[in-house]
């Protein structure tokens, strides 16, 4: 199942990258992310995706795709090969979203990165009244069977990129669709964002 | 169905070889598929395998079996010959009418035999470019081939990348390892150690290398196979008996079915012909042209490029097919890869794989529709 709102998401993903950018989405899905900045942005865009069907379907789009591991295949490209990376909602399901981060702000000028917030203040109530790992629209896996590996907060990411020294540019508000500038840590965010967005960079690497 | 068309290229200007001398109206023997429409874009090259040949998608005129990817070229196939014109050439060095060691020598009248040049790569795709040029077709819409075919794609996009809208390279490696060359010298070997090879000179020879051919297809077949299939297809079952026989005969199905392979091999192909494609083969490096950087040799290439491999093959494993992606990615080009897991090995390419099906006709379907 995806867990990207395409109306929501994209738009508001799209609204940060320029006209004609070179673009890389890591575990691009069915390519529609892609498909979708090629129509509006006209981006020349690259895939990958370790879901072998969905590397399929983005073939038979004309998106060109890597079957691959967001884990072990970034090293694969040289330094700011890419204007933009994404890497959406796949965070939190990679071994290692350390290295994985450093190899997107190495790879590409910019990073736009989103994952699922589990400072939520559904979340923190679920597991504080029921003591039961949460399940929701956006986390949709029981705790068993779930690919994620590695949940984060907001608070916790902008913690690991100060650690990695990644630079935070902006923030997104999804359920709004809004975009601002990253001026640190803040409450609100952190509790009633369900999706942590984020567009980073890191020049020297 | 196609019949096979024999033409005589190089007629004013001789093709020169990387080892020195020169091919001069030379023979290439093609078939082909489809229309060349009026834009003459929608052509598609098909490169054969080390013991392939033009018969790709019609009757094999000495087996009489199909042809060998009847599965994914013809009309709604994967490659679809409703929609596109498919040329496929046999290369030079090879024993279906194109030029080659069994040809006769228009110098002396007689079979080239080891008189023949020693051949590469990059020879039969010059070879294949003069073709292209015949056909009056400036830019291929796509070349593809498995194996050494791959090789010849790889080629293909490194000396000729302005003439290559897309590409296909499937089950092949930028260069053969040390493994590689091993298993291409024991089947040369093993035609040369037989008396009837006769240093090459056996064309009028009642007594042919047939041992000898027959073994090196042997071997060259485990190698096709995984370890995998070739347990769950055979198994130590044995062949038409209850009990071992305590001799020399093929006890084990496994044998029986090696020892067909080599027996029906020699019929449709000439152990010298085995000698001059296995060198090309061994001595095919895509970097050495450009010292030694494989980025260097696909610099100008822009081609949109669709990579696949099989899990179970050890020939030409995931590994290698891996490298050429990187340096794809490494240029910014348009490049996709699939792997495609089978336990059918390096083989997987000529027999029924539906992903791999898949994966081809999107790929080239998108690709031409965005032409």
């Amino acid at each position: 199942m995806s867990l990207i709102n395409e109306n929501k998401d994209f738009g508001v993903i799209a609204e940060l990258i320029p006209n004609n950018a070179s673009v890389i989405d890591v575990g691009c899905n069915d390519g529609s992310l892609l498909e979708y900045l090629r129509e509006y942005k006209n981006i020349d865009g690259r895939g990958m995706e370790i879901d072998q069907k969905k590397v399929q379907l983005c073939l038979a789009k004309g998106i060109s795709v890597i079957e691959g591991d967001a884990d072990t295949d970034l090293y694969d490209y040289p330094d700011k090969l890419f204007d933009y990376s994404i890497l959406t909602y796949t965070l939190q399901a990679t071994k290692s979203p350390k290295t994985v981060m450093q190899q997107l702000v190495r790879i590409s000028k910019k990073a736009i990165i989103s994952f699922p917030n589990f400072g939520h203040w559904k979340i923190g109530t679920s597991l504080l009244l029921n003591k039961k790992m949460p399940v929701s629209k956006k986390l949709s896996y029981s705790w068993h069977e779930t690919p994620n590996l590695h949940f984060c907060t907001i608070n916790d990411f902008i913690d690991l990129c100060e650690e990695l020294e990644i630079k935070i540019e902006k923030k997104g508000d999804l359920s709004n669709k809004k975009l601002s500038n990253f001026s640190g840590k803040n409450f609100l965010d952190s509790y009633f964002n369900e999706v942590g967005l984020f567009l980073v960079s890191k020049d020297q690497i | 169905m196609s019949e096979n068309k024999i033409v005589t290229l190089a007629e004013d200007e001789p093709l020169n070889l990387d080892g020195g001398g020169s091919l001069s109206k030379f023979k290439t023997a093609y078939t082909t598929y489809g229309k060349l429409n009026d834009k003459k874009n929608n052509s598609i090259l098909v490169c054969h395998a080390l013991t392939g040949d033009q018969y790709v998608a019609s009757d094999h005129p000495i087996t009489k079996k199909n042809g060998w990817w009847s599965m994914v070229v013809g009309p709604n196939k994967p490659i679809d010959t409703n929609k596109f014109f498919v040329i496929c050439p046999n290369v030079i060095g090879g024993c279906m009418g194109s030029t080659g060691p069994k040809e006769i020598n228009p110098e002396n009248g007689k079979e080239f035999a080891t008189d023949f040049p020693v051949i590469t790569i990059a020879d039969m795709v010059r070879a294949q470019k003069l073709l292209i040029d015949y056909l009056g077709i400036e830019k291929i819409f796509c070349v593809t081939g498995g194996s050494m075919g791959g090789m010849l794609v790889l080629e293909w996009l490194s000396k000729f990348p302005e003439m290559v809208h897309s590409a296909v390279p499937i089950a092949t490696a930028t260069n053969h390892s040390a493994q590689n060359i091993a298993l291409n010298e024991l089947a040369r070997q093993s035609i040369m150690a037989d008396p009837n090879w006769q240093s090459g000179n056996y064309y009028h020879s009642d007594k042919k290398p047939l041992k000898g051919l027959s073994v090196a297809r042997m071997a060259a077949h485990i190698s096709y196979l995984s370890k995998e299939a070739l347990q769950s297809k055979f198994g130590r079952n044995l062949q038409d008996k209850n009990s071992l026989d305590y001799s020399f005969d093929a006890d084990f199905q496994i044998e029986s079915y090696l020892r067909h392979q080599g027996f029906t091999f020699v019929d449709r192909f000439d152990a010298n012909s085995y000698l001059y494609i296995t060198r090309a083969m061994d001595y095919f490096d895509v970097s050495s042209a450009n010292n030694g950087s494989l980025i260097e040799a696909f610099k100008e290439t822009q081609s949109k490029i669709l990579c696949v491999s099989f899990t179970s093959d050890w020939l030409y494993p995931t590994s290698e097919n891996k490298k050429i992606v990187k340096v794809f990615n490494s240029l910014g080009l348009n490049v996709s890869f699939i792997e495609i897991e089978t336990e059918n090995g390096h083989d997987s390419f000529l027999l029924d794989e539906p992903k791999f099906f898949e994966a081809i006709k999107g790929f080239i379907n998108s690709t031409f529709e965005n032409l």
